[in-house]
């Protein structure tokens, strides 16, 4: 049974222009893994200005994000230095410019403000050795309201606290979307539930998009509803270089050369303009890719499949009429039914 | 009679020892989980190995690139989130070791990934503090690693709990598990422990060919030594066999691995050298 509603199925760019705006806060849905580079790059390319950026990881796609000069604030728990530890990184050289704040949290308490933020309370509870730390101490942007304190009024514990983040947008990529916005991901959760669920806006760009029947057969994969998600956009390979459990592994040889060029400066620039500003899409960066490289090297990282076992999701009373047409409680049929309302019913047109 | 074998082999290998079978522990990208591999493959099949991300009992096929890399295995037995990682987990107590790499560290194991003073004095950001914080303070214990860190006399700044002062300080915050804190760091040179009164880091062995001189040297603190020295773990045949199968980078000093990555990289697509030079030349201008 299709649901009467409507596809949200759009083009990177049109979700992007409709739905990223300067000066968002633009939070990366994915934990890493299955890292939305096509829709990042279609940000970059849209050149998106003054953005506040949630960054769990400081991965490649902070990197790309901060270098097309996107991004002036940065919550972070992490910076991933692909340059080496005397290379830095981009998010670093921004820094130092004095281009870029950055927020310092940790993992757990980066996720414990979205997770704030997804369940639609002001603030989160943290686990109390954060108190003894620098994370704790040091504020930077958000000064006063990096964390808080308060009282457990059971316990009579002081618990530190963190407030509730709410990002203006959420880009995420998946495995599996249906047209309505359904987004199923497998693989490393992270904080890829709490980011999407937090947000106020979310763009799911997925590598297939599939039938509704197949996200009603697996409903324990959809990881954020339709009625939360603003546009689909189809996009194969929509996290090359990284990877997505299923379709492909990371991209070991391009990761090295963006690694490489995160160490010099200006290659990066370079890197930046042959890949997202001289092609105008995703599909134009693969096939760019394949011209340079040939496409069985692309076809080495494909995933060889490993399946779930199947998810039985049968059930014994599909109906409580028999087979045949009696109830299987009151042992009646549709006709002496009919009969016993008007014998027994609390009528109201009598 | 064992193999040659290189330093950075010993020291994966002395971590990996670490990692008891039945262990619920938590690894750390890098050499800890490629040292969690290896216990697995050897002596301890049914450790629950997890990545932060909520990768749980997973087996690694390739070392994992991140903490949320799920392409390194295939399949695991349990898929939560980072929040139930760090409070279901964690927090309540059901993780036994984490396994963690250091960028600096005091006398009382207290660390910091996040800013080193450069000698010009400006802020330099390591890499920032991810999951240490959290998981140094409430696995029930945490082994150490050091590769590429330093050991300072005052941290810059303290993003994960050690024994803090020292003595009992860590216990009486009222808000550490009893006895949980940093157990042993190690290191190509060496392998240390903390004493049990003051919490100070102890040197316990001396790595093999490694003087006592040359650990002390890099230590800017007047180095407490066990009174008696134990023998560094040394690996077996077989542990390297595994080792150089499932990472072959692991076996060399990051240099050495980075520039054998790089040149096989571009030995292997001319028509990336072509790409790669044009690159070069922008990045001259």
């Amino acid at each position: 049974m299709e649901p009467r509603k409507e596809s949200k199925v759009m083009t990177a760019a049109e979700a992007v222009s409709r739905f990223v705006h300067d000066s968002d806060t633009l939070v990366i849905g994915n934990y890493t893994e299955g890292s939305p580079l096509a829709l990042i790059f279609e940000v970059i390319r849209q050149k998106k200005r003054g953005l506040t950026l949630f960054s769990q990881s400081g991965n490649i796609d902070a990197e790309f994000l901060v270098a097309g000069d996107c991004v002036d604030r940065m919550f972070s728990a992490f910076v991933t230095k692909w340059g080496g530890r005397s290379g830095g990184s981009m998010i670093e050289r921004y820094r130092m410019a004095g281009k870029l704040q950055i927020e310092d949290y940790t993992n757990f308490t980066y996720n414990a403000m979205l997770t704030a933020g997804a369940a639609g309370y002001s603030y989160m509870p943290v686990l109390p050795a954060i108190m003894d730390t620098d994370v704790f101490k040091e504020r930077g942007f958000m000064g006063d309201n990096k964390f808080g304190v308060t009282t457990c009024p059971f316990t009579g514990k002081t618990i530190p606290v963190v407030p509730a983040a709410n990002p203006d947008i959420c880009l995420l990529h998946v495995q599996r979307a249906d047209k309505y916005g359904n987004a199923q991901h497998w693989g490393g959760l992270g904080s890829t539930v709490q980011a999407c669920l937090a947000s106020k806006q979310i763009i799911v760009s997925c590598e297939e998009i599939v039938d509704h029947d197949v996200v009603r057969s697996s409903p324990h994969h959809t990881i954020v509803p339709d009625f939360r998600v603003d546009a689909v956009v189809k996009e194969p390979w929509g996290a090359h270089p990284m990877e997505l459990p299923g379709y492909y592994s990371t991209d070991l040889d391009m990761l090295g050369i963006i690694g490489y060029f995160i160490s010099q400066e200006n290659g990066f620039q370079e890197l930046i303009k042959e890949w997202i500003f001289n092609l105008p899409d995703r599909a134009s960066y693969i096939q760019h890719y394949i011209e340079l490289f040939g496409k069985p090297i692309l076809d080495a990282y494909k995933a060889r499949p490993y399946y779930s076992a199947p998810t039985n999701y049968g059930i014994g009373t599909r109906s409580l009429w028999d087979e045949n047409g009696r109830n299987i409680s009151m042992s009646v049929n549709l006709e002496e039914m009919d009969k016993l309302i008007v014998e027994k019913g609390d009528l109201v047109n009598d | 009679m064992t193999k040659p074998y290189t330093r950075q082999e010993l020291i994966v290998i002395a971590v990996a020892r670490q990692i008891q079978d039945g262990d619920n522990c938590l690894l750390g990208i890098g050499l800890p989980t490629v040292a969690g591999a290896v216990a697995k493959h050897n002596h301890a099949p049914d450790a629950r190995l997890m990545m932060e991300s909520g990768i749980v009992g997973f087996d690694p096929l390739v070392p994992p690139m991140h903490i949320a890399d799920a392409c390194c295995t295939e399949g695991y037995s349990y898929a939560i989130d980072l929040f139930g990682m760090f409070t279901s987990i964690a927090g309540c107590g059901f993780l036994d070791k984490a396994v963690l790499g250091v960028a600096q560290i005091d006398r009382y194991g207290n660390l910091n990934s996040t800013y080193r003073i450069s000698e010009t004095g400006e802020r330099q950001r390591i890499t920032g503090s991810g999951g240490a914080p959290e998981f140094i303070s409430y696995a029930r214990e945490t082994i150490l690693t050091l590769k590429g860190g330093e050991f300072v006399n005052e941290l810059p700044y303290l993003s994960s709990p050690g024994y803090l002062n020292g003595g009992n300080d860590r216990d009486s915050r009222g808000h550490y598990p009893h006895g949980s804190g940093p157990s042993i760091l190690i290191t190509p040179n060496a392998f240390f422990g903390f004493a049990p009164d003051t919490r100070e880091l102890v040197l316990h062995a001396l790595a093999p060919g490694v003087p006592f001189e040359k650990v002390r040297s890099q230590i800017p603190w007047d180095l407490k030594v066990a009174n008696e020295l134990e023998t560094f773990p040394v690996p077996t045949d077989q542990e390297l066999d595994f080792l150089r199968c499932f990472s072959p980078r692991s076996c060399f000093t990051n240099t050495v691995a980075d520039e054998l990555t790089i040149s096989g990289t571009f030995e292997k697509m001319a028509k990336r050298q072509a790409f790669l030079d044009r690159c070069r030349a922008a990045s001259q201008k």
